[in-house]
């Protein structure tokens, strides 16, 4: 018999299936845990090949250093290096991160990792943790926070950098709604199942919604503003896609199938900081709100309903021993407003922008 | 001259013993020390005054920040993913590993099971967004735009079928090729069919190694993550008995859901304060996973050794 060893299923057999069936299924849990960092950007720079085209280009930026540096010394990326850790708000991930391209581009030498993981998380990581050298932020610190970052010797201050108007946007196939007050709003994302539970004139397609997740200050801001700062309702209605990843939010709306004239097809509708509108305004129409349509006029003029200041905090300990970061932050405040208009934000008021550089050059 | 017969002392053999022990124990070591951990902080989770047992197991939502804690609405759709995913898996998986023992000629499997391999070798974030890019459309374009939603746990369930056949058919392909020639000879003898040989005698006795690989299989497909994560829905599918359609919503795979694998990623992905109940509820949810999986493998054994057939 040459194949009498062939049992059926060896014994060792089965007993490797399950070791290999439990490591599987523990594995599948382990996988949350190697996934939390989501969206990260580590831009490493290589001094070899980054120093020739940098060195070319670093008289540029001192001499278009610009009308306005406000009052800070001008800042030479090619002699800061050192590790700058920037987490928070994936609002202002997009204006952090281009900011940071620019101080790599014109010569900065060492490590900066932008983590966006929403505000509430990005302060978590700086005033409990205590990781990470700037937090950026799409709403101001609490007073809790302030309090958990007292207690680990951290007094956190604040740098405003920007104003984003926060888009509420829907398919370019919903044709019906321009326009939608704060009143409904609150409708439309708690208890509406059909758009015209929103507003009678309005076709009875289903309602889907796509919002940033909780621990963004996105989510954080809208809720105050349109709930009063109970979260209860938004959270509880049905049919509700909620992501810390904006793109899954664009992506969803964008992707709806939304037709007025066909009630069965869904409608969506969500809400993220203006840039990822800008940055998809191709397949995403925004919303007039209280009949004021987001534009840097109506931002700066203060009549958008759902303005809102974007942060970046930091303290005056970090930045005395990371020279790096002081050097960051003011790159930052002197450049943000040539920067923030091709991100897809507004820029802060300059008397605003003058008094986060005061701060700074009191911490420097 | 005497010729000593006692057994020779081998210290270079009792070392690779013990190291190879060691690799053995690691992997029990590991497997009991993620029970523990999840052990620990799920019982956190429910000695909170939010959570209890109770409605963890019978309540119908789940919205950790309204300290909704009802796994139901997480387990329907890991269960909807990965049913989907058995119907695409079980029979191509099977047939392929049929036609790869019985069928191929040795040239044919010699190719063909590196290409298999290479199925398995994608990442699983490339299969996610194989699922939103082509399976969604695709879908959307057979059953309408209107029925199927651009997130949905049909399109994550077929694509991690897909995913998994690799692992069917090779597990299975084992199991039929460790078969006793004999016993085809013995079916060829008394005038049986190639077909009738296969599916009548080859693969009852290869019954408990294929029953092996389908719940490798399926506890694979419940535990799949970037997958589902990207296609199948951010936010759980809470419902009401009585008020929401069964066929129309709560089953329905064309609707956007999250499986208990996507929640934990999509929760944790906003660094979760490590002392706050929604960080401890994704332990309670691991929990629950690791127990689905185990009693599915206990089933399966209970299975296995009622129906096998031993040829010794």
């Amino acid at each position: 018999m040459p194949h009498h060893r062939r049992t059926p299923m060896p014994h060792h057999r089965r007993r490797r299936a399950l070791v290999l069936l439990a490591a599987l299924a523990l594995a599948a849990v382990a996988c949350g845990g190697d996934d939390r960092r989501g969206q990260v950007t580590t831009i490493a720079t290589t001094a070899a090949t980054q120093a020739p085209a940098a060195s070319a280009d670093s008289e540029g930026p001192m001499a278009s250093s610009g009308p306005d540096t406000f009052g800070l010394d001008p800042v030479d990326p090619l002699s800061v290096s050192g590790d700058i850790a920037v987490a928070g708000s994936s609002t202002v991930f997009p204006l952090a991160e281009a900011m940071a391209a620019r101080f790599e581009d014109e010569g900065y030498s060492g490590l900066i990792t932008i983590d966006s993981i929403g505000s509430g998380a990005g302060f978590e990581r700086f005033c409990v943790a205590g990781e990470s050298d700037i937090t950026n932020a799409s709403r101001p610190i609490r007073d809790a926070e302030v309090e958990s970052c007292q207690a680990i010797g951290r007094d956190p201050i604040e740098f405003r950098v920007g104003t984003d108007a926060l888009a509420v946007t829907v398919s370019p196939g919903n044709t019906f709604v321009t326009d939608l007050s704060v009143a409904e709003l609150a409708v439309l994302f708690s208890t509406a199942t059909t758009w015209r539970d929103v507003r009678a004139d309005f076709p009875a397609n289903p309602i889907q919604r796509f919002i940033p997740g909780t621990d963004s200050g996105t989510f954080d801001y809208f809720v105050e503003e349109v709930f009063h700062e109970d979260e209860g309702p938004i959270l509880a209605a049905g049919n509700t896609q909620l992501s810390e990843d904006d793109n899954v939010l664009v992506q969803g709306i964008s992707g709806d199938g939304c037709d007025p004239s066909n009630a069965s097809t869904t409608c969506a509708v969500g809400f993220f900081g203006y840039a990822f509108f800008a940055e998809n305004s191709d397949r995403l129409s925004v919303l007039d709100i209280e009949s004021v349509e987001p534009t840097a006029e109506s931002v700066n003029m203060n009549t958008y309903p759902l303005a809102r200041p974007m942060f970046m905090y930091s303290t005056a300990s970090i930045i005395a021993e990371k020279p790096q970061v002081g050097a960051f932050l003011s790159f930052v405040l002197q450049f943000v407003n040539e920067e923030i208009g091709e991100v897809g934000y507004f820029p802060a008021p300059d008397a605003v922008l003058q008094a986060a550089a005061d701060e700074l050059a009191a911490a420097l | 001259m005497t010729v000593s017969l006692r057994k020779k002392r081998r210290p270079g053999e009792a070392v690779i013993r013990g190291f190879l022990f060691i690799a053995a124990a690691l992997s029990i070591l590991t497997t009991v020390g993620i029970v523990f951990e999840l052990g620990k902080e799920a019982l956190l989770f429910f000695r909170t005054e939010e959570a209890s047992m109770a409605e963890f197991l019978s309540s119908t939502h789940w919205q950790p920040a309204i300290l909704d804690f009802g796994i139901w609405p997480l387990v329907l759709a890991t269960l909807t993913t990965s049913v989907m995913a058995m119907i695409v898996a079980l029979p191509v998986g099977l047939a392929t590993a049929i036609f790869l023992s019985e069928y191929a000629t040795p040239r044919v499997r010699g190719l063909m099971k590196p290409i298999l391999e290479v199925l398995a070798g994608i990442p699983t974030v490339v299969y996610g967004y194989f699922a939103l890019t082509f399976m969604t459309p695709l879908l959307r374009s057979i059953f309408g735009v209107s029925l199927v939603e651009i997130f949905n746990t049909a399109s994550a369930g077929i694509v991690v079928g897909i995913l998994i056949i690799p692992l069917v058919s090779s597990m299975s392909e084992d199991a039929l090729h460790a078969v006793p020639l004999s016993l085809r000879e013995a079916s060829y003898g008394v005038g049986a069919t190639k077909l009738e040989t296969s599916l009548r005698v080859v693969l009852p006795a290869a019954l408990s190694g294929i029953t092996a690989a389908f719940v490798v299989s399926i506890s694979r497909a419940i535990g799949e993550t970037m997958v589902v994560a990207i296609a199948a829905g951010a936010g759980p599918k809470n419902f009401t008995f009585g008020e929401d359609s069964l066929f129309g919503y709560i089953l329905n795979p064309f609707v956007a859901g999250e499986t208990m694998t996507g929640h934990i990623v999509r929760i944790s992905g906003g660094d979760l304060s490590y002392n706050s109940i929604d960080y401890n509820s994704i332990f309670a949810i691991g929990l629950a996973l690791f127990v689905i999986t185990l009693l599915l493998n206990v089933v399966s054994r209970r299975f296995v050794a009622r129906f096998r057939e031993v040829y010794e």
